[in-house]
Parts: C-alpha cells; sequence; structure tokens
C-alpha cells in the first residue's frame, strides 16, 4: 500500500549511490576527498583540560568565551527564526493581493520580525562576540562580574519565549488537539499586529493577551541588556590588564563601551515605558490616552529609546570595521583617534534626535526643526568614519578574504544607507517619505549592510579562536559575495517603490509594482540561501574542519598587527601542542 | 555500538529534527497548507493523515537509516557520514517535495519547497552525524 513516493525516494538514493561509483572508477577525485577529511574526535584523539562535561557545563558556566558562545547561538537561531519571517514576507509580496495568507497573518509578520531581529538578533550577538572577545583584547581575567553575566544571558531565552510566545502556542496547540486536548489559552495567543513601534493607542486596545506578554518579554530583555552593559563599562574601566592603558584600548573595546553607555540611558527608558504601557492595558491608566498623555507621549519615550537603540547596534558595526578591515589593507586604522571620538560623539547625539521619527505627527514645527540640525549633525561622525576607512585601505596591501570582502561590502552599503537616511532626515523629504518602502529600504541597508554583514565577518575574522579550526574559505567568499549583492537588489528595489510612494507594512499593493516586487524577493531569496550556506559552514567546519596550529592564520606578524586576542589563542595552541610534541592528531 | 543501532540512534535523532521542521512550517504556514496531507500523498495513502504521519515516523526512524547503512559506502562526500547523510536526505526530499506537493502552487510553493528540502537536509546531518559519532 505504500505508494510511489518511497518507491522512487529508494530509487533516487541508489542511483545517486551507483553514478557516484561509476564517477569514482572515472577517477573523479572530488567525490571522494583525497585528505580524508578530519572526522571529529577519531581514533587517537587527546582529551585536553576539559570542564564540566555536557550540559552542566553550559547551564552552570560563568565563563566569559563559554556566555558569548551562548548569546552567538542564542542570537543565530533568533536570526534564523526571524529570517523566516523575513522570507515569508518577502513570499507573500511576490504577487499583488493577499493571497498566500491573510493580512492579519502579515501583520504579526512584521511585527515579530522586527521584534526578533532587534532586541534578539543584533542585540544578543554583539553582547556575545563583546562577551568572549573583550576580556581577551583587554587582558582582563573575564568579566568585571561573571555572574551577573551568566544571569544577564540566561533572562534572555525566556524574554524571547514571553515575547514570541504566539507561535509555540499555535503549534503546541495543533499537536495537542489532534490527540484530542484542548487548552483555551493556546488559541488566544496570537502574534501581535501592532509593528514593533508599538504605537498607542492601537496596542492599548488590542485585546490580543500576547500583547502583553510581549512587553514582559521586552521589559525582561531590557534588564538583561541592561545588565551586560554594566558590565561591559565595568570590564573596560576597571580590569584592564597591566599593560594596557586608556592609550591603547583597541577600537572594538571603545565601541563596546560606548554602546554600552547608550543602553545605560536607552533599556531603562524602554522599561519604564512599557510598564506604563501594561498598566494602561490592564489597570485603566491613561498614560498614553488622550484623556491623559496622548498617545504622542508613547511616541517620545519609545523613540528616546528607539533611535539610541538603533545606535547601540550600529556601533558594535563600526569597531568591527575598524577592526578587521586595516588587518587586511596592511596597514594601521587611519585617524584612530577621530574614530574614537566619533563613536564617543554619535553615543551622545543619538540622545538628541529621536523626534526625526515624528516630523509627521503635527508637534511644533520649531522643535521639528531643531530635530532636523542634530540628526543632519550625526552624520557628521559617520561620514569621519567612512573617510578613514577609505583612508586606511587607500594604498593598502588589499588581501580580498571573506571577512575583509565583507567589509568592504559592508562600507559600500552603510554610504548607500546612511546617504539615504540623510535625506530622511530633512523635514520636507521626510514628510513625502515617510512610512513608505523608502523607509524600510534605508534602514535595511544598514541593519542587513553593515550590522548582519560585519557579524559574519567577525564569525570568519575570529572562528579560529573560538573553534581552533579553520572553515572552508572559498565557500565563505562565495557566501560574502551573495550577501553583498542581495542586499541591493532586495533593498535598492524597496528604496525605488518607496520613492515611487508604496506605502509600508502592506501585504497587497498595485499591481504595477509586481515586478520591483519579485525582484526584491529574489534578492531576499539570495541572502536567505547564503546565510544556509554560512550555517553550513559553521557546523560542518566544527565538526571536520582542518585543525589551526599556526596562530597566526591571517599573517599579522608580518605587518605589525598581530592583536592581543591572537597572542592569546597562541599560548593556547602553544599549550595544547606542546605537551605532545606536535604529534597528537585529530 | 552496531551499525543498525547507531543508524536508528541516528534515525531517531534524526526525525525529531525532521518533525521539529515539519512542524515549523506547518504552523507558519497558517492552514496555508497541511504537512499531514503532503506526507499522506507521498506516502501513497491520501485522506488518511494519521496513519500517514505514523508511517512516515516508523520510516524516518528505521527505514531510512537503514538504507543508509546499506548505502553509505557508496555516496559522494565521504568518508563523513553527515556529509554523506545529507546528500542522502537530499534525493529523498526532492521525490518528497515533488510526490507530496499536491495542489500545493503560487507564491506559497517557494516556501513549501525551501521548508521541506530544509527538513530533510537537517535530517540527513542528524542522521549521519549521530551515526559518526557513536562509531567511537
Ligand atoms: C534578508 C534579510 C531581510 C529581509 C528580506 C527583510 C525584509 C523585511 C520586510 C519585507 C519588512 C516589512 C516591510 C513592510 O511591509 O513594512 C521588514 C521590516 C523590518 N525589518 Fe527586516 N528584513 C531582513 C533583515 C532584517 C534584519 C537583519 C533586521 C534587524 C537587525 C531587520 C529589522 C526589521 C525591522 C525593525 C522592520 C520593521 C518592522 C515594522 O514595520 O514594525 N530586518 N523586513
Ligand atoms: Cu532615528
Amino acid at each position: 500500500m505504500i505508494g510511489g513516493g518511497v518507491v522512487l525516494a529508494v530509487l533516487g538514493v541508489l542511483l545517486v549511490a551507483l553514478g557516484t561509483q561509476f564517477l569514482r572508477t572515472k577517477g573523479w577525485s572530488a567525490l571522494a576527498r583525497p585528505d580524508g577529511g578530519y572526522l571529529p574526535g577519531g581514533e587517537t584523539g587527546v582529551q585536553h583540560e576539559e570542564k564540566q562535561a555536557g550540559l552542566l557545563r553550559w547551564l552552570t558556566t560563568v565563563d566569559h568565551k563559554d556566555i558569548g558562545i551562548l548569546y552567538l547561538v542564542f542570537g543565530t537561531v533568533a536570526a534564523l527564526w526571524g529570517g523566516t519571517e523575513a522570507m515569508m514576507m518577502r513570499t507573500e509580496l511576490l504577487t499583488p493581493q493577499a493571497d498566500v495568507w491573510t493580512a492579519a497573518t502579515y501583520n504579526g509578520l512584521f511585527t515579530t520580525h522586527g521584534i526578533t531581529m532587534l532586541f534578539f538578533f543584533a542585540t544578543p550577538v554583539f553582547f556575545g562576540i563583546g562577551n568572549y572577545f573583550l576580556p581577551l583584547l583587554l587582558d582582563a581575567d573575564d568579566m568585571a562580574f561573571p555572574r551577573i553575566n551568566a544571569i544577564g544571558f540566561w533572562m534572555l531565552p525566556p524574554a524571547l519565549l514571553l515575547a514570541r510566545a504566539g507561535l509555540p502556542a499555535d503549534a503546541l496547540g495543533k499537536i495537542l488537539s489532534t490527540v484530542g486536548i484542548h487548552i483555551p489559552i493556546l488559541d488566544v495567543l496570537h502574534p501581535p499586529e501592532t509593528g514593533w513601534t508599538l504605537y498607542a493607542p492601537l496596542s492599548i486596545q488590542t485585546t490580543n493577551p500576547q500583547v502583553d506578554l510581549l512587553l514582559l518579554g521586552l521589559h525582561l530583555s531590557g534588564i538583561a541588556t541592561t545588565l551586560g552593559a554594566i558590565n561591559f563599562i565595568v570590564t573596560v574601566v576597571a580590569e584592564r590588564g597591566e599593560g594596557v592603558g586608556w592609550d591603547n584600548v583597541d577600537i572594538f573595546s571603545w565601541t563596546m563601551l560606548s554602546t554600552s553607555g547608550v543602553v545605560l540611558f536607552a533599556f531603562p527608558l524602554l522599561g519604564s515605558a512599557v510598564i506604563m504601557m501594561l498598566l494602561d492595558r490592564n489597570f485603566g491608566t491613561t498614560f498614553y490616552l488622550v484623556e491623559g498623555g496622548g498617545p504622542i507621549l508613547w511616541q517620545h519615550l519609545f523613540w528616546f529609546f528607539g533611535h539610541p537603540e538603533v545606535y547601540i547596534i550600529f556601533l558594535p558595526a563600526t569597531g568591527l570595521v575598524s577592526t578587521i578591515l586595516p588587518k587586511f589593507s596592511g596597514r594601521r586604522l587611519f585617524g584612530f583617534r577621530f574614530i574614537v571620538y566619533s563613536t564617543l560623539a554619535i553615543g551622545v547625539l543619538s540622545f538628541g534626535v529621536w523626534a526625526h521619527h515624528m516630523f509627521t505627527t503635527g508637534i511644533d514645527p520649531r522643535v521639528r526643526a531643531s530635530f532636523m540640525f542634530v540628526s543632519l549633525a550625526i552624520a557628521v561622525p559617520s561620514a569621519v568614519k567612512v573617510f578613514n576607512w577609505l583612508s586606511t585601505m587607500y594604498d593598502g596591501r588589499i588581501r580580498l578574504t571573506a571577512p575583509m570582502i565583507l567589509s568592504v561590502g559592508s562600507v559600500g552599503t552603510f554610504i548607500i544607507g546612511g546617504v539615504t537616511g540623510v535625506f530622511l532626515a530633512a523635514i520636507p523629504i521626510d514628510l513625502i517619505y515617510h512610512d513608505t518602502q523608502y523607509v524600510v529600504g534605508h534602514f535595511h541597508f544598514i541593519i542587513m549592510g553593515i550590522i548582519a554583514m560585519m557579524m559574519l565577518a567577525a564569525s570568519y575574522y575570529w572562528y579560529p579562536i573560538i573553534t581552533g579550526r579553520m572553515y572552508d574559505q572559498r565557500l565563505a567568499r562565495l557566501q560574502a559575495a551573495l550577501t553583498i549583492a542581495g542586499v541591493p537588489v532586495t533593498f535598492g528595489s524597496m528604496l525605488v517603490m518607496g520613492a515611487l510612494g508604496l506605502p509600508r507594512r502592506y501585504a497587497d499593493y498595485p499591481t504595477q509594482f509586481a515586478t520591483l516586487q519579485q525582484v526584491a524577493s529574489v534578492g531576499a531569496f539570495v541572502i536567505g540561501v547564503g546565510a544556509l550556506l554560512w550555517l553550513w559552514n559553521m557546523v560542518q567546519s566544527y565538526r571536520v574542519g582542518p585543525r589551526v596550529r599556526d596562530a597566526d592564520v591571517w599573517n599579522l606578524k608580518e605587518s605589525g598587527q598581530f592583536t592581543r586576542e591572537w597572542q592569546w589563542f597562541e599560548e593556547q595552541l602553544d599549550e595544547r601542542y606542546a605537551a605532545d610534541g606536535g604529534e597528537t592528531d585529530d | 555500538m552496531h551499525r543498525a543501532l547507531r543508524a536508528v540512534a541516528g534515525g531517531v535523532v534524526g526525525t525529531l529534527v525532521l518533525g521539529f521542521f515539519l512542524l515549523v512550517l506547518d504552523t507558519q504556514a497558517r492552514g496555508a497548507l497541511s504537512v499531514a496531507g503532503v506526507v499522506a500523498r507521498f506516502l501513497g495513502v491520501p485522506g488518511r493523515p494519521v496513519l500517514a504521519v505514523a508511517l512516515f515516523v516508523a520510516l524516518a526512524v528505521v527505514g531510512w537509516p537503514a538504507l543508509f547503512v546499506a548505502v553509505e559506502e557508496y555516496l559522494p562526500f565521504g568518508p563523513d557520514p553527515a556529509a554523506r547523510g545529507v546528500v542522502f536526505a537530499a534525493v529523498i526530499g526532492i521525490v518528497f517535495v515533488v510526490v507530496g506537493r499536491g495542489a500545493i502552487s503560487g507564491p506559497i510553493l517557494v516556501l513549501y519547497v525551501g521548508f521541506a528540502m530544509l527538513a530533510h537536509l537537517a535530517y540527513g546531518f542528524a542522521l549521519g552525524s549521530v551515526y559518526g559519532r557513536l562509531a567511537r
């Protein structure tokens, strides 16, 4: 009775097996790697100093490197979840009608996509990188408060679950209902449809209880982020090793310090604002109702947090460019001090621009104008950075490794994202572009461009330190190229559509936009495929990638750029391999 | 551990992964397609989703691993069993997607193909890597 599918599958497998054998007899060696690969562990596998084994180690660790890895894994999971939603949105937008899902589902998608990406992907990944590398870069023994560090991380999974309870509740409800069990609460939790900005009055009138859980989740994630930020600040200020004075703190630590400073002032405010919204929703207060503070109050509070938040995730990305780009240009970072100053300047100025998100709300035109000027001014320190990066590369000895390709691509996409942003800061232009796809295109050039791309670059650059192995560099370069190509195709189309007047946050659109939307979707799928290649490369190389024996993976000694984290790595390798005289193989 | 046992252990882990991905597809699709229906068409028992899912689990826990053990040596990209498992499952995945498709069409086809393939690739990876790991 078992039908054609299974038989076909068996036949297919046999065919591949036979075909492979046939090609092998013809000498197609690529299918059976001559070097035999490197299986994990292996016969002579000598176990080196181990911490607590297995799951317990990960649940109880207070080691900054382990916590860093936990952050990175968590962030990756969130990215894949939010990325799935991005792919779903791009699928819905392939046709002008809302014919795959309902418009309500689309609303849920962009809301949860935005929240997942910003709070549970971007921030945690940079905190993970910071946790792993800041102590190494600063020659500190560990983070200043290891236990608080662990607590800060472990608040995130429940926060994510609270914020995103809609989908797991759906799935659980489905499974349980097939076996006849019915739990009502599972049916009423739907993904919120408020947008990540949670504007009043919609967010207060919505009856969906998932909005309350989301607010609690955001609150929890805010506490977690603040704890992490305090830890970074104290670590940089008080835990630096003997040889590390303020004069030679590296650029990535500087950006993490600035970011943490911004977190300290932004996230607690979000926490309070969110609690007030919870009260409005459940206890009859009127903070954001017309009778009380009014809906505009929410917008002010939200964006007083929200704009700094975008710099919270942007600054570490610039720190990574400033770290990685010079290494593959064979030159010192041009104008180090000015980059540090511009980073600090952005940190401060980021609190003075929030109302540029509110130009169309009817706030006082004089207030509006002042926010326009500050917003234009903040472009200057960003431009300083770009100038310094370009000058660093100028006349340098460029080596196009995967991290370098991504860094150069990041500078490029950041220029587009930044310049389109300057236009939005101009009131007359914003009045036209506000709430169009132009805005979505603009911020994705930064968020997917420099931010996500520099995370990828960092993963390629430091991979050997974290895993002790090397990845497939050709695949990495291909992935870098795919991502860099996908970003302008996807988000450039959005810029054009927005300029033509297409509003954002709609599942359907006039038919004349169909072609541009399809181009955007194809670009998004290219980025998606790239992400899967990255995942494969990371996981598979962790298992069977060639072991790194020489810590100078990138030939940094030659140009005198063998920085502290690599020196630490060299010591580790010496310890690991000295004992057995370098004889032990996998 | 005996090869067959190792393979079944891999099959169990793989099935959990496969099930997870297919469940995500089912919930993310929000009723626009039914994975149980796809599985039923793939197994040639359309209209009987419960039976189909039970059979499918048995197949993924025992059937595919058995076939994998039989053909492992002949598959490309060895000697890493995980890489071989991915190739192995990719073939099954393609057949699954084509035969199980039924009337699914339009934009959601993209999501269906992408996720069903991903589910199978992850299955093959889990199957192969557990199988290989237990060898030590
Ligand atoms: C391949 C990558 C990505 C694609 C294809 C994508 C696509 C989209 C789409 C189609 C929308 C909704 C547009 C609308 O109808 O209004 C959106 C919104 C958004 N995305 Fe992405 N995105 C990607 C990556 C990211 C990343 C990496 C982040 C953050 C780190 C991010 C953050 C956001 C935010 C904050 C919104 C606004 C949500 C709202 O309107 O409430 N996206 N994205
Ligand atoms: Cu802003």
